[in-house]
């Protein structure tokens, strides 16, 4: 079928090979990074199972997802008894730190009052100290995996700015010291690596990160000397969320996370700095102005050399770039990345395929490529029906079929990965990842595969 | 719109939950709390989603499909093949407002289409099935305007569990699939089967059907692996229904023998002698001495071969001590397979298992003290692991993290294993990985260097 026969793109009524997951698959995640923690999901056993299954598979860890099993009585009248034994039980047998709970589309559209059952289970939770608990709503049928982990994040930071309000939270380290520390919140496209690498940097200006969540830590994939946990094996802890307040700053990163910027500066009080990314030589030369005239200290050494190695990435792999163009179907954050080394290195950006977004996120980064879109994998399909041209191909592992269709090489990246080891190796962020990535890109050039 | 399944779905004579109820509701395993298996949905596109000419779209959000798809390691062969395809309606705000029966229409149509398939499943999920939607009359409207069969699946997931969605599954081809076609006669042989929850995982299909097709038994449909719809429809032609490692498919079988008086039988391809005892009860099912006496000639055959090339690993094997932890069914078939092996099995999970299947597993237990565990949970599983001084952990995917965080030797034996293991190639393959794994000095080295350190 000819392409013009087709409904305008993005009216499709259906989606093929979808891009975008769901909101409390975000979340989940989200709540991933915090240490000691469970996440229980508000929903029918397989809500749970699915993100498990899909977690469990990219990231090669155990994912600690709960359900709390609503059967058909519970999803026509009502679930909060599911919800209440849910917890209680997790408290029971499992004595985590942090529970995060999710809704899910089922117990949004039955007309439940989930806010209060949570007001409720709160009191009751008091009762068990040292668990917390942290909700939020995820609708499966408004937003996106972004929007479920942004909405996570902030529900979880009004209640604590609520808490605070309240002069319920203590400052506990009282020996802090002189050195600055600063609250850091990154996207979940970053990689395992991308959050370590990150947050050896703020190290080495001399400043402590508290990364929320730390992705970093806690899904790297480490032997615990512990060995199996039932709970997240590693994160931010929770007394260093809660302990935001009294640190220097904020910093945002990610354009997915751009609305966060100002209900952060109010509900903190803090100094809020917002990056779209820390990819290519420009964004990440500011991103280093701006760590020397925050510490008063020289860019180190170690980072200096890098920079100097991602100029030479440029040089050794602009060849394999010159006269070819990339489509990616990713995420609004590696989008935003990824572009900003590929336009450095001038590489076509033919293609670009994002879910849906935020039209001020969109703005800056629709114009760096020739078709942008909102929309499934499939779109590739149409777009390249009679046009073809691409020489490479980023996406998750759900989009192979259309690499092997175009004849392409598909670069894997995004969300989910599961027919490659060791993404969360990988690193794409920042003087290091930047060359990394035109290495790796450049190498599916030259191979062809 | 149909908020309930049926009952007869929870109709399951052998199963202990019913027996002890005395009421039919079947097994709710999962409580709130816990970390569970699949839904209804899940159990039910598992089942469906590989006949490969079909197309599967899921109506509801995106979570039901978007969150999973394309990770079944089903394989298939051929050109015109769907499964690659994740296709879900992604209901929206809008939709819920102004309902999505026609946004669902329209999808369908659009992706027929575009892929001009010859079959299509609708599977309706949680969030429709609240909002009332009836999808079972869009289906029979777009049956009858597309010309192909468009089969609703009710398979909500607050319904169940997967093994509920394994029968929606197969009442949703019994109803509209299944007797809707004739074979042509000349693919037809003297021996005619069906093989039954058979999914064509890594290929296994492959293996089953050659040690088949080598006594000239021929497979006229699998339900599902590697499948065509036209063979689903002409099914019920078949001499012998044969299920494979499925409790929850048995329904169909009985289904199918009462509308069409097609005999069923249960059986394992896992191991050399559970191969051999299910060709010899296939050939008996046909009454045929001709074929009888063929399948022995075989079966001897075959054993000589296949116990020489395992010799090797059987020798190693002899004796180590083994945890299942698998479904249902595979607690025995395995059992079995592992007992070819030499291998002690020390304690098998029975969570999924019916009392049919507890009785198979003393059958095949040689020492007669296998420890039956109700309780799967990880930390369980370590305990017990450590407790029996047990060698290797055999189970599915969620628990491979379980072990090897715990630097416990593993092999997968669920859906994500990485070769086929039925019949008299798999049980080679599956002694070999076991062989390999347990050889394997990684574990000691990283015992020894890492746990006193890091401590």
């Amino acid at each position: 079928m000819k392409p013009s026969n087709l409904k305008p793109l993005g009216l499709k009524p259906l989606e093929i090979n979808p891009l975008k997951a769901s909101p409390h698959l975000g979340a989940a995640l989200f709540y991933l990074g915090i240490k000691n923690a469970v996440v229980l999901m508000h929903g029918s056993q397989g809500c749970a199972s699915f993100d498990k299954v899909t977690l469990t598979k990219h990231f090669r860890e155990n994912i600690p997802i709960m359900t709390t099993a609503l059967d058909e009585s519970g999803a026509i009248l009502g679930g909060s008894e599911f919800l209440k034994s849910g917890v209680k039980n997790i408290i029971e047998k499992i004595k985590p730190e942090f529970i995060g709970i999710t809704s899910t589309g089922l117990t949004e559209v039955n007309g439940e009052d989930i806010g209060s059952s949570i007001k409720e289970l709160k009191q009751e939770v008091g009762q068990f100290p040292g668990v917390n608990l942290g909700y939020v709503s995820a609708p499966d049928y408004a937003g996106v995996m972004e929007d479920g982990y942004k909405n996570a994040m902030l529900s979880l930071i009004k209640d604590l700015a609520e808490k605070m309000r309240k002069n319920l939270i203590v400052l506990k380290d009282k020996n802090r010291g002189t050195n600055l520390k600063v609250n850091v919140f990154c996207p979940f496209s970053f990689t395992s690596m991308d959050f370590l690498e990150l947050r050896e940097v703020f190290e080495y200006f001399g400043i402590f990160p508290v990364m929320i969540p730390d992705l970093g830590t806690s899904l790297d994939g480490h032997l615990d000397k512990n060995g199996y946990l039932q709970t997240t094996s590693g994160g931010v802890e929770f007394n260093d969320i809660e302990s935001i307040f009294f640190n220097d700053c904020n910093i945002v990163i990610g354009c997915s996370l751009f609305g966060l910027v100002e209900p952060l500066k109010n509900l903190t009080g803090l100094k809020t700095y917002y990056f779209s990314n820390i990819s290519g030589l420009k964004n990440t030369d500011a991103f280093f102005d701006f760590l020397s005239k925050l510490t008063f200290a020289p860019v180190p050494e170690k980072y200096k050399r890098q920079r100097n190695q991602l100029m030479d990435a440029y040089l050794d792999s602009h060849f394999y770039f010159l006269g070819k163009n990339i489509a990616m179907a990713l995420g609004i954050d590696l989008l935003d990345e990824f572009s900003a080394v590929f336009n450095e290195i001038d590489c076509g950006l033919k293609i670009g395929i994002t879910t849906k977004t935020d039209q001020n996120i969109k703005k800056n980064i629709k114009n760096m490529f020739e078709i942008f879109d909102e929309g499934d994998i499939d779109l590739l399909d149409e777009l390249t029906f009679d046009t073809g041209g691409i020489d490479l191909l980023i996406s998750n592992s759900n989009a192979k079929y259309y690499a092997e269709k175009l004849g392409i090489p598909l670069f894997k990246a995004g969300f989910p990965i599961i027919d490659e080891l060791g993404h969360n190796f990988k690193h794409f962020i920042l003087y290091k990842g930047s060359a990394n990535l035109a290495y790796e890109a450049g190498n599916k050039l030259i191979n062809g595969v | 719109m149909r908020l309930k399944v049926k009952d007869e779905l929870f109709d399951e004579p052998s199963c202990e939950h019913n027996i002890k109820k005395k009421e039919k509701k079947g097994c709710k395993t999962a409580s709130p709390g816990s970390s569970s298996g699949g839904c209804a949905f899940d159990g039910a596109y598992i089942v469906l989603n590989p006949i490969k000419d079909a197309l599967h779209i899921v109506h509801g959000p995106i979570n039901c499909l978007g969150d999973s798809y394309n990770q079944r390691t089903s394989e298939s062969s051929g050109k015109d093949v769907y499964f690659k395809f994740g296709l879900a309606t992604a209901m929206n705000e809008n939709d819920l407002v102004f309902g999505s029966e026609n946004k669902l229409k329209d999808g369908v149509i659009f992706a027929v289409n575009k892929f001009k398939p010859k079959g299509v499943f609708i599977y309706n999920t949680c969030v429709p099935a609240l909002t009332g939607e009836d999808i079972e009359g869009v289906a029979k409207e777009l049956t009858s305007m597309l010309g192909i069969p468009v089969v609703p699946v009710i398979s909500q997931g607050f319904s169940g569990s997967k093994n509920l969605g394994n029968k929606i599954a197969g009442d949703a081809l019994f109803n509209h699939v299944i007797g809707k076609k004739e074979p042509d006669i000349d693919i037809l042989s003297d021996y005619n089967i069906n093989l039954i929850g058979e999914y064509n995982i890594k290929g296994e299909l492959l293996y089953i059907k050659k040690a088949l097709s080598d006594n000239g038994i021929n497979v006229l449909s699998t339900i599902t692996g590697n499948s065509r719809m036209e063979e689903i429809m002409y099914s019920h032609k078949a001499g012998l229904n044969v299920v494979i490692c499925s409790k929850a498919l048995v329904y169909l079988a009985r289904k199918m023998k009462e509308k069409y008086g097609l005999p069923f039988i249960e059986e394992s391809f896992f191991g050399l002698s559970a191969t051999n005892t299910s060709l010899m009860h296939i050939a008996e099912n046909f009454h045929d001495d001709k074929l009888i006496n063929r399948v022995k000639k075989y079966i001897t055959a075959r054993t000589k071969n296949t116990q020489n090339e395992l010799e090797v690993y059987r020798r190693f094997l002899s004796g180590k001590k083994v945890l299942l932890y698998t479904g249902g069914v595979k607690s025995w078939s395995l059992l079995s397979a592992l007992n070819d092996l030499g291998m002690h099995v020390v304690a098998t999970g029975v969570k999924k298992s019916t009392e049919e299947d507890k009785d198979r597993i003393k059958e095949f237990d040689k020492n007669g003290n296998v420890i039956m565990l109700d309780n799967g949970n990880p930390v369980n599983l370590i305990k017990t692991i450590k407790e029996e001084n047990i060698d290797i952990l055999l189970a599915g995917g969620r628990n491979q993290y379980t072990a090897l965080k715990s630097l416990i030797p593993f092999l997968d034996v669920n859906q994500e294993r990485l070769f086929p293991y039925t019949s008299y190639e798999g049980i080679v393959n599956l002694g070999k990985l076991i062989y390999f794994e347990l050889k394997s000095p990684l574990f000691d080295f990283l015992k020894s260097n890492f746990l006193k350190k890091a401590s």
